[in-house]
């Protein structure tokens, strides 16, 4: 998989609380998401420019981050507004974390470590989270297994064809009759890939009942794609069959 | 001297799971130190006569002198929590807790081999202990993952119970065995919940500010 001139899926968006932070990786770059109390993501280097700590490690206060090491407190541009350690400080501009653009489309949080990325399929439509998927290999196995597992379809009951489609680079479909997952490829790093998987649909149709169908098919993929076996597997006794 | 007496190591986790019931259940209690590195007391003659088995918690409770985590747990929530919550009394509550105390009894034991070796140099194969501690870790997230789907936010029951604390310090300090929390998370949000709980407490190498 290229390069950074790309979006790229680093998480559910449900995952990140209002409030709360995680360290991630794209292209083993070190990053922090976080998500300020007024709800909005922000992916930012997860380096403290003071003393190199994880940001990740830090704890989210209003529209600020602050860094678990010394408290520095960073605004929602990366740049540090306050040191705790100088209260009376006017920190200067260049205590700045780098910060990369971000978005929040068809359930994900995507980032971008380019400038000037393509621009994101526009997609509109409600989604309902399922899981993110933490897989060993590269990006290119991990799409390679998406079609291993049958998909058996929800929202109505007649037998269907799973149908893998892509979407750009890094958004891929998995379809079956009316129900459509959407799947972000997250390239971790070239031996570590995360498949992050939202239902696009609504909450009253999907939620609960409709989460638990394709949490238990995201699950038999991970098996699947963990250990290839050359024979069918028996699954709550459907055949899923190995494509 | 108050009728819990808790023989304690500050940085083991298993005698954090009992701090930590104890500070939930809103009990008075009393810690007596027991050096455990360097010193190795847990394994001298007094402290074999009460636990055979060498290991810390110790929990005396009047004239019981009570080892073995789970049991320990169990024992404060049936003998110290009237309303029965931390471990409810029968049916699918109280067989999903023991399930998820075996789990952290069986299972999770791992981790805390993963952080010995990580902390103290005890003997193992690093490696093939991440592996392990991160399987063991998965399966309480992906279980967290299918809860929420089920509108539940604790591992048994529709409030928090001995199995949350039981398994709780083994992902709260995942980082001293070298397993980060980023592809957990829906334990992320666990932990969270698990924070604000009144009377909750941390111990080194869980941090004070999240």
């Amino acid at each position: 998989m290229s390069s950074g001139d790309n979006w790229h899926p680093i998480g559910l968006s449900h995952s990140i609380e209002a409030g709360s932070s995680a360290g991630t990786r794209l292209f083993d770059q070190e990053l922090v998401v976080w998500r300020d109390t007024s709800g909005i993501a922000h992916v930012w280097e997860d380096r403290c420019p003071h003393r190199g700590m994880k940001l990740s490690f830090g704890f989210v206060r209003g529209d600020h981050i602050a860094c678990l090491y010394h408290g520095w407190q960073y605004d929602r541009g990366g740049y540090c507004q306050y040191i705790p350690a100088h209260p009376d400080l006017e920190v200067p501009k260049t205590f700045k974390v780098p910060v990369y653009l971000t978005q929040e489309q068809g359930g994900m949080i995507w980032t971008t470590l380019s400038g000037n990325p393509s621009p994101l399929p526009v997609d509109r439509d409600q989604t309902v989270p399922v899981h993110s998927l933490y897989l060993d290999g590269s990006a290119g196995a991990a799409i390679a297994g998406l079609g291993m597992m049958r998909l058996m379809p929800f929202a109505s009951q007649d037998p269907a064809e799973t149908i893998v489609r892509r979407l750009t680079e890094t958004l891929y479909v998995v379809s079956t009759g009316d129900d459509r997952l959407l799947i972000g490829i997250q390239a971790i790093s070239e031996r570590r890939t995360a498949l992050h998987l939202t239902i696009c649909g609504s909450p009253e149709l999907y939620e609960g009942v409709g989460q638990g169908h394709f949490l238990d098919w995201a699950l038999q993929l991970r098996r699947a794609i963990e250990r290839p076996r050359p024979v069918a597997l028996t699954v709550r006794g459907a055949a899923a069959e190995m494509n | 001297m108050s009728a819990l007496v808790l023989y304690n190591y500050e940085l083991d986790e298993s005698c954090y799971k009992v701090r930590l019931a104890l500070s939930l259940l809103g009990l008075d209690w009393q810690a007596v130190a027991v050096d455990v590195f360097p010193g190795k007391e847990h394994l001298t003659p007094p402290y074999l006569a009460m636990n055979p088995a060498g290991r810390l918690p110790i929990l005396r409770d009047g004239d019981l002198v009570l080892h073995g985590t789970e049991a320990i747990l169990a024992h404060l929530a049936r003998a110290h929590d009237p309303l029965g919550k931390w471990l409810p009394p029968d049916g699918a509550g109280f067989a999903v807790v023991m399930q998820w105390l075996n789990f952290s009894a069986h299972d999770l034991g791992i981790t805390i081999a993963a952080r010995r070796h990580s902390l103290f140099d005890t003997p193992g194969d690093g490696a093939a202990l991440h592996a392990a501690s991160s399987q063991a870790i998965r399966i309480m997230d992906d279980h967290m993952t299918a809860r929420g789907y089920a509108r539940a936010d604790w591992f048994a029951a529709g409030h928090a119970t001995i199995a949350d604390i039981a398994l709780f310090p083994a992902f709260a300090l995942s980082r001293d065995f070298g397993i980060d929390h980023d592809e957990y998370p829906a334990l992320r949000r666990w932990a969270r919940r698990f924070r604000a709980l009144p009377g909750f407490k941390t111990m080194p190498g869980i941090p004070d500010y999240h």
